[in-house]
């Protein structure tokens, strides 16, 4: 778990001073070297390994095998990059990220934005654990939704794909409205600050020429609140990993692969193990 | 196992179609009452997801969890998952459901099937609830008074304070008036009593200190 790499602030708005963070639970400092780039140090005043990537500043508090992932699709051109700001969250990270790659809740959290009754039906999609990249990939994803961006008019069916690339990162491609062939890239980010608090960091890669980036970061400010709402009220807080004590159904395919995955990789920083 | 009754809420607290939170010992519940009336206590907890029932939402005569809408019958029994209309839930899927019965305004709550049937207070109905930062044994004592029921005058008003544990150093106090106190009379007690609480929560500091 610290051998991955994890985000921790927004690189074009790093502060002049040192700002405190948590890290694993671990009191790290984000700021900038003289030289103007990010700096990140740990408890001990040691810098740590950092990279800039997606708009955000990454670090880690121990040695990653793998370098962070991509998104080959943010780099075609045309698309707006959309530093969304932060939502620090009480939860599990884990928790954050499942929620996220959750379409069952649009319904009801989201209501009259990403769906409304009664569209709930949830059809069959496809999930897979990707062998070659070691990512969980949900595919074939379809929802109703009466407003599925800024920039949608009206209700369409959205097409979607979830990517797991990392225990606390995910990525959502979403039919853009205004180019149906196309993708958005719509991510989560999540700092783990202790097992029962996070920090996260969406970042958008969207064909949209028509919004403001004042409108794209508050439609999907709303969106998160929403989701805080549910996140902070969840029992347990930690995601149990076990089967038996939550209740999966079909829909929860992707939730279900995420949660294996992690137990797979002893990713269990946010989860609970036994069910109590 | 708890089989007597504990108070865990005014009546008037859970009006028709809405859903609260409450406690009982340190379980959490969901209480809730149905459109024609019909009070429960649960698990505040959604089998699905985990998310508390006590944010769903009441339609009709049952209760829906406001993550997913999964939607619970009376008896806690899941009868329908929104994401597979076509789905009949299985049995399993199902919420734990306390004893609760409702007696001068007040909702009891119990682990079990309690012998008797909760105390009634002629002449008195629920009034007012209050948390206080306070184990119940210091609010008993600013009562005047000891247990978990008793009979006090608030001011110029007589009142019955039931007083429910909420861990270590928190209560709740719910307070009856009678039936036939005039307005100015239900001012009085209400001021009394956050009188009280003052008093209860600054005898709690005093010791702690
Ligand atoms: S958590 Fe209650 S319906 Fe999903
Ligand atoms: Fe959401």
């Amino acid at each position: 778990m610290r051998h991955q790499w994890y985000p921790v602030g927004i690189a074009a708005k790093l502060p002049d001073s040192p700002a405190e963070s948590l890290l694993l639970g671990e009191r790290v400092h984000i700021g900038r070297a003289k030289g103007g780039g990010p700096q990140v140090t740990d408890a001990k005043g040691r810098a740590l390994p950092v990279l800039t990537r997606f708009g955000h500043v990454w670090t880690t508090l121990g040695t990653p095998e793998r370098d962070l992932f991509t998104i080959p699709e943010a780099d075609q051109p045309g698309r707006r990059l959309v530093d969304v700001g932060t939502v620090r969250v009480r939860c599990s990270p884990l928790r954050a990220v499942e929620n996220f790659l959750d379409i069952a809740h649009f319904p009801f959290v989201h209501t009259d934005i990403l769906g409304a009754e009664p569209h709930t039906e949830v059809e069959r999609y496809e999930v897979e654990i990707r062998e070659d990249s070691d990512e969980v990939w949900a595919t074939k994803v379809r929802f109703f939704q009466p407003q599925a961006a800024k920039s949608a008019g009206g209700g369409i069916t959205t097409d979607y794909m979830y990517r797991v690339p990392a225990p606390t990162c995910s990525i959502l491609y979403k039919t853009s409205p205004p180019r149906p062939g196309e993708w958005d890239v719509i991510t989560l980010f999540v700092q783990p600050m202790t097992e029962e608090l996070c920090q996260v960091w969406p970042w958008m890669a969207l064909f949209d020429d028509a919004s403001t980036m004042t409108d794209m970061i508050h439609f999907q400010q709303m969106i998160f609140v929403q989701d805080r709402s549910i996140l902070e009220n969840q029992i347990p807080a930690k995601l149990p990993l076990d089967p038996g004590l939550e209740i999966p159904t079909r829909a929860d395919m992707t939730s279900i692969a995420y949660r294996r995955w992690l137990k797979r990789h002893g990713y269990t920083y946010g989860a609970q193990l036994v069910a109590a | 196992m708890t089989t007597t009754w504990t108070a865990a809420a005014l009546s008037q607290d859970v009006p028709a179609g809405t859903a609260a939170p409450g406690r009982l010992g340190d379980r959490d519940l969901a209480i809730w009452r149905s459109a024609s009336g019909k009070i429960a206590a649960w698990a505040d907890r959604c089998p699905h997801r985990g998310m508390r029932l006590s944010h769903g939402f009441v339609r009709g005569e049952a209760l829906s969890c406001i993550y997913h809408g999964w939607r619970y019958g009376q008896t806690g029994q899941c009868i329908k998952i929104p994401a597979h209309p076509g789905l009949e839930p299985p049995d399993a899927i199902r919420v734990p459901a306390f004893a609760v019965a409702e007696a001068s305004g007040v909702i009891w709550v119990a682990d079990g099937a309690p012998a008797t049937a909760p105390p009634a207070f002629e002449g008195f109905t629920g009034f007012r609830s209050l948390q206080v930062d306070a184990p119940a044994s210091v609010v008993a004592e600013a009562l005047g008074g000891k247990g978990d029921a008793i009979r006090a005058a608030l001011g110029p008003t007589p009142a019955v304070a039931l007083i429910q544990p909420l861990g270590p150093d928190r209560s709740g106090l719910h307070l009856l008036a009678p039936l036939s106190a005039a307005p100015e009379a239900l001012d009085a007690l209400s001021v009394a009593a956050e009188d009280l609480r003052r008093r209860a929560e600054a005898g709690q500091k005093g010791r702690a200190a």
